[in-house]
């Protein structure tokens, strides 16, 4: 026997009152790392943003669109230097009329340059020389390409919210992530096969944004100043950034629901911390007379303290580590694959990482110390005469 | 004041050894709201070592008081308190629990053992405030458990032995880390008198073949004359 051992004997003194409150901390765990999860997964395309990508688009609004001849002035080195290669693509935004998936990303590129900068993705050689010939051609992910239940050489239509009426394509290739947090649900096809089809008048020659591959990363805000400049006097200003700031300038609309995000955070650490809370007074309450027999025979106010607070934090350690274990099996092993699969567009990664797992568990443990702090001082300074007194 | 009311029995020899508690004009007050209760007055108090004492007293005489502040659980608002060659007014509670833990072994009415430990390891506890190794500390628990007859409950939970046997366990805790003085409070008042005989004889032992000086408070006359001397309080003065 040790000194911990009275604490590790206490934890299960009240069996039922431990229990439910290890599921109460477990299941308040695994919400927190839900939450968390969802933050990180909503955050991924920022935090795995290519360093040396530039993203250039309107000034005013991502929805409007660029002239398409912009592409050469950004091209021309003596305009821009450092500039190593550029692409553009349209958004379409894709429904598969046969009801397979409900939305999903279809972006209309250029299908000579755009594998050259979009380098995450990997598609065989003779897919893309059969792109080239194939005017309607069109490259999946390859979760897209299982949820559409289409391989190459098949034919593909899909719909728009923008764009009217059956846009018939051939599957080309199938693309694969080389990056795990890569988008595996997105629908290529070419740039212009949309700007010739007279249903898309409204973007002739127009074209959503540019991404750019540049020299020297360290030198991307001095790139990105040089060729807005470059457009300044023009009658569509651009605003350029790199991919990490534009990943941002997208989440931004969301900023709301991430802020809630971290505040139910918050909420869940505060209602674990009061669950605890109330569970230890309990204990340090029953066990006042107890306190009393042990500083009776010797033990220092300072060891009662230690025996509440280690209580405190191996209950709040043990519920942790639960409410981790229900994360790896719920998020990680049932929900995760599933939302990559049909939500790939928006969370092409969801899985609990590492870090967000072991920040919850450290506010655990802090919310366990934090819980048996105040009992823990109450009862190391009472008087010994005062809690043998003390009759329950 | 503070001189035994009974003779020590023949054998006894306790009034000739020094006294292992001295207490010299002990005063100590509580306050209910704003008015002060006086519960000890002028008390002066020599306990020889080696003695078994039985201190009687009705309910509110002191009795609990002048055990708590004789086993450093308590302080007189005013006098002297020395015990096994400490003034116990000039510690510090840190030095207190230390000095308990080396000098005093409790033994209570309501046993007070941790019902989440074996009588074992109940017995163990104070040895935890010991360096000595796991090891050495087995070695003692299962003697202070041989002494109270009880080495075959080692590894018995307090709810699977009889009040009598979780006295004994208790006894065994007191003495388990050789204490200089065990104060017992009302060691019996839970017991039927078969157990509490068993627990006297045993108090006795202890007192006679290992010397342990034993100051106990009870209610209990039989209890009372078990003892080698016998005091009474009443109103804060031992008479």
């Amino acid at each position: 026997m040790n000194s911990t051992t009275y604490a590790r004997r206490n934890l299960f003194r009240r069996r039922g009152r431990t229990i439910l409150t290890l599921i109460t901390i477990a299941v308040a765990g695994l919400i927190f790392n839900t939450i968390r999860t969802v933050d990180y997964a909503w955050k991924v395309g920022v935090n795995e943003a290519a360093k040396d990508r530039l993203a250039t688009r309107h000034k005013v609004s991502i929805t409007m669109q660029l002239p398409k001849r912009y592409i050469d002035d950004i091209r021309d080195p003596a305009k821009v230097p450092g500039i190593k290669a550029a692409t553009w693509a349209n958004w379409f935004g894709a429904k598969d009329p046969r009801g397979r998936a409900q939305f999903f990303a279809g972006i209309a590129v250029d299908h000579q340059t755009w594998f050259d900068v979009m380098d995450e993705m990997k598609v065989e050689p003779a897919a893309l020389e059969e792109w080239k010939r194939t005017n309607n051609g069109a490259i999946l992910g390859d979760l897209l390409a299982k949820t559409l239940e289409v391989k190459v050489g098949d034919d593909l239509t899909i719909t728009s919210d923008i764009y009217p009426g059956d846009w018939k394509l051939k599957v080309v290739g199938i693309y694969t992530p080389l990056r795990k947090t890569a988008d595996r649900n997105s629908l290529l096809f070419r740039w212009d096969f949309l700007n010739n089809d007279p249903r898309a008048t409204y973007s002739k020659e127009k074209i959503g944004w540019v991404m750019s591959r540049i020299d020297d990363p360290s030198k991307s805000a001095e790139i990105s100043r040089a060729l807005d400049k470059l457009f300044d006097e023009r009658d569509d200003q651009t605003v350029t950034m790199s991919e990490r700031t534009f990943q941002l300038s997208f989440l931004g609309g969301f900023s709301a629901i991430l802020s809630a995000f971290d505040l139910v955070s918050v909420v869940i650490l505060l209602i674990m911390l009061l669950v605890l809370a109330n569970t230890v007074a309990m204990s340090v309450r029953e066990r006042l007379h107890e306190y009393g027999v042990l500083r009776a025979i010797g033990f220092s106010p300072g060891a009662i303290f230690g025996f509440i607070l280690g209580e405190s934090m191996l209950l709040a350690a043990v519920g942790g580590l639960l409410g981790i274990v229900l994360t790896l099996l719920l998020v990680n092993g049932v929900v995760g694959p599933a939302i990559e699969e049909n939500m790939g567009g928006f969370f092409p990664y969801f899985r609990a990482p590492t870090a967000a797992l072991v920040m919850a568990f450290i506010g655990t443990l802090v919310v366990g110390a934090a819980s048996g702090l105040v009992p823990a001082i109450g009862a190391s300074r009472r008087k010994v005469t005062d809690s043998l007194r003390r009759v329950d | 004041m503070g001189e035994p009311t009974a003779e020590a029995k023949s054998g006894d020899g306790a009034s000739a050894k020094a006294s292992i508690v001295t207490l010299k004009s002990i005063d100590k007050s509580f306050h209910r709201g704003k008015e002060p209760i006086r519960v000890l007055e002028k008390l002066d108090l020599d306990v020889p070592t080696g003695s078994f004492e039985a201190l009687m007293g009705p309910s509110g005489s002191g009795k609990s008081t002048l055990l708590n502040i004789i086993a450093g659980l308590d302080r007189p608002t005013s006098g002297t308190v020395l015990v096994a060659g400490s003034d116990l007014t000039k510690m510090s509670d840190g030095e207190l629990a230390k000095w308990r833990s080396q000098t005093i072994g409790f033994v209570f009415q309501s046993f007070n053992l941790i019902p989440v430990l074996t009588a074992a390891q109940n017995v163990e506890l104070p040895l935890l405030l010991t360096s000595l190794s796991g090891a050495q500390r087995k070695k003692h628990v299962e003697t202070a458990l041989r002494i109270v007859g009880l080495e075959d409950r080692m590894e018995h939970y307090p709810r699977q032995l009889s009040g009598g046997q979780e006295q004994r366990v208790a006894i065994a805790r007191a003495i388990v880390n050789d204490p200089k003085i065990i104060v017992a409070d009302e060691p019996t008042g839970d017991l039927d008198r078969k157990s509490a005989d068993d627990v006297l004889t045993l108090m006795e032992k202890l007192n006679k073949e290992l010397g342990k000086t034993i100051f106990m408070v009870t209610h209990d006359p039989a209890a009372a004359e078990r003892a080698s001397v016998q005091r009474k309080l009443d109103k804060g003065a031992l008479l």
